[in-house]
């Protein structure tokens, strides 16, 4: 049996016998605000074969550098602590075993989370993702009523609508590789939009028009690019990008309803509407309209060059001929049934007095 | 490989990338499949009608697919990420729950369409070519070398991500394009932000944020020196091309980096002629030094 001389892992000692590997890391330094230098340090560590990359980077700190910084706390992929870049990628360093790397020969680089400022080495300043996500009220809001005597009824399938959404550990894996945060810094990202759903889908919370106005506007829902990094990346399937899809469904059920339209203005929101109008009409997206559509008459005004040059290139179907799939009546009959079955409300909790008149009692 | 596919062009190589479907039937020609027309087919409800109304998304494809199946094909064939992921997604959810697939198929049912029974698969063309018998036969038909052409590939988002319904390569490490791009005799760019994001689901509703994203690509592969950009997807074709002197403006340089779309590499390597393959219908237009590299007007090489 190989001995154990390394002592973070004295607790694997005598539960069984050890097998032993050596894995090579190519770990990203920085030494802070007052080292403009970004440099990669390669370490070689022996690690037992079920190792982690935390393993490995706690065998760096313990045996060749203690002023290695990263963060840690469960090992166990529940306190979100420990997210960094494995070659590129946002993981938890605690959930990833390094044996196949070492299989296939592979010295894996590692690099803190991007989207985030670097504090030092493989720490990041979560500040600005805290920002965010307060930013979305992560709390239930019942205010407009005195809280029920007992408890809500929530109903289970209410529940599992928003269950994904409840897993998410904040580790900010889904953040690091965002391509919308980073062409727009202070786009909310999808951790924050996640928690939002996760609130507006509640059907105890009674703030849904308001959070949904916010999540409308500038930097919200719609700077979404559907670049699907966040569904890849996330550790625990929480899968953002469907939450803010889900926020853009909720927008239009509670945008349209009593003939309110206030939801509605954002560009994203009109972009979509065209789209819906557009496979009704013809069943294909009519291109012509989308521009005037989204951004309105005086924007389009702005883009004649632009649309001059695209039509140079064959590239504007002629909006008076506009495409038109064969027997889409069909589509129109479907979409006018699917609207009759559509709830226009959002489902409530039932409160406990709700309950009692609801049995008759 | 398949012999025949049910042939789902989508919106935009119906509407304003007309070349892409006019290259797509005659490389398919060269590889003898033969694609099945669906004339009632409609958009496929991606990104915008499957985020504003989900339950709309998902009969249209359901309508798309059961069409699909009544052509007696086993594959839908798409050419184009967005569709690929939306039509997959919706399959999956109707191939994988019972209630929900004779609840969609109810409801199509009272407004006379034909329900679907979940027997068809959704597949890329770039799966179709890059691997197996496919890739043998794409081989086989690549006669023209396009030796000296530098081709950088852009992947786009949809047909990587999320892996758990796409699934066919490492999505961070994808490969299938490079293959493809040295089969045509053609050498591939590397450049990190081959797999990033083009801009486009935004590039109407926030132009600013969709440029800043659409920058990145065509920096990385102007300064590794590639001639061309090659990519499966009419949406990142439309980005790349006809955006591509607003994300110059907002770059602060020029670029001139002719966009291929996928079924033109490879028609252009397998000797399909220029008039079919309709270069000039892009917005930045090949230089003469591309075209010769392209080899575009020489006479067939016989084999």
């Amino acid at each position: 049996m190989a001995t154990i001389d390394n002592e973070h892992l004295t607790t694997l000692k005598g539960a069984y016998d050890v097998q032993l590997m050596e894995v090579s890391l190519r770990v990203q330094r920085f030494g802070g605000e007052e080292d403009s230098r970004r440099r990669y340090e390669t370490y070689t560590v022996e690690v037992p074969t079920t190792a982690t990359l935390l393993d490995c980077l706690d065998a760096v700190k313990d045996k060749h550098d203690g002023s290695l910084a990263y963060r840690k706390s469960c090992r166990m992929a529940v306190c979100g602590s420990c997210g960094m870049r494995l070659d590129g990628g946002a993981v938890l360093a605690c959930k990833v075993p390094m044996r196949p790397y070492v299989d296939a020969g592979h010295v894996v680089t590692v690099a803190p989370m991007g989207n985030l400022p670097v504090v030092k080495d493989l720490v990041v300043d979560m500040q600005p993702f805290w920002h965010k996500v307060r930013a979305v009220k992560p709390w239930l809001d019942t205010s407009d009523e005195a809280p029920p005597q007992t408890e809500w009824r929530v109903a289970p399938e209410q529940q599992e609508a928003i269950s994904k959404e409840s897993l998410c550990i904040m580790c900010g894996c889904c953040v690091s590789e965002c391509n919308s945060m980073e062409a727009d810094p202070d786009f909310l990202g999808p951790a924050a939009l996640a928690k939002a759903y996760r609130f507006v889908g509640d059907v105890r919370d009674l703030d849904t028009r308001d959070r949904l106005r916010d999540l409308n506007g500038a930097h919200g829902i719609w700077d979404c690019t559907r670049c699907y990094f966040c569904n890849q990346r996330c550790p625990k399937g929480v899968d953002p990008r469907d939450a803010i899809a889900k926020l853009g469904a909720e927008t239009f059920r509670e945008g349209l309803h009593d003939g309110i339209q206030t939801l509605m203005t954002d560009e994203g929101a009109r972009h979509a509407k065209v789209f819906i109008e557009s496979t009704y009409k013809g069943g294909y997206l009519r291109e012509t309209e989308l521009v005037p559509k989204t951004i309105g008459p005086l924007g389009a005004l702005k883009e004649i060059p632009f649309a001059l040059q695209l039509a140079r290139a064959g590239k504007v179907p002629n909006p008076l001929m506009p495409h038109k799939a064969k027997d889409n009546a069909e589509v129109k009959r479907l979409w006018k049934l699917l609207e009759q079955q559509t709830p226009r409300h959002q489902e409530r909790a039932l409160r406990p007095e709700d309950v009692t008149t609801a049995k008759g009692v | 490989m398949q012999e025949r596919y049910a042939y789902y062009p989508g919106c935009l190589a119906s509407l304003s990338q007309k070349e892409l479907d006019s290259s797509t039937r005659a490389i398919s020609a060269k590889l003898e499949i033969e694609l099945i027309d669906m004339p009632s087919v409609t958009c496929c409800g991606a990104g915008d009608i499957h985020e504003a109304k989900p339950d709309y998304y998902l009969h249209l494809s359901a309508r798309i697919l059961a069409q699909a199946e009544r052509t007696g094909a086993e594959v839908l064939l798409t050419i184009c990420n967005v569709c690929c992921l939306n039509l997959r997604q919706a399959n999956k959810k109707l191939q994988s729950d019972p209630a929900e697939l004779a609840r969609v198929n109810d409801n199509l049912m009272q407004v006379d369409i034909p329900t679907y029974s979940g027997g068809v698969e959704v597949r890329h063309l770039l799966w179709e070519v890059s691997a197996g018998d496919g890739f043998e036969r794409f081989r086989s038909v690549a006669v023209r070398s396009l030796e000296g052409l530098r081709v950088a590939p852009f992947y786009g988002c949809q047909i990587l991500r999320p892996a758990k319904l796409l699934g066919f390569e490492d999505p961070d490490r994808p490969e299938s394009l490079e293959r493809l791009i040295t089969a045509c005799g053609a050498e591939p760019i590397d450049y990190p932000a081959k797999v990033k994001c083009c801009g486009f689901p935004i590039v109407l509703a926030r132009e600013d944020v969709a440029l800043g994203e659409l920058v990145q690509p065509l920096q990385e592969a102007t300064d590794a020196g590639a001639d061309v950009m090659v990519t499966p997807c009419p949406l990142c074709h439309l980005s790349l091309d006809a955006w591509q002197q607003k994300a110059a403006n907002l770059a602060g340089r020029p670029f001139q980096m002719p966009i291929l779309h996928l079924a033109q590499l490879l028609g252009a390597a397998a000797g399909v002629e220029a008039d079919t393959l309709r270069f000039r219908r892009h917005v930045t237009r090949l230089s003469e030094d591309v075209k010769d590299k392209l080899r575009l007007y020489d006479p067939v090489a016989r084999v």
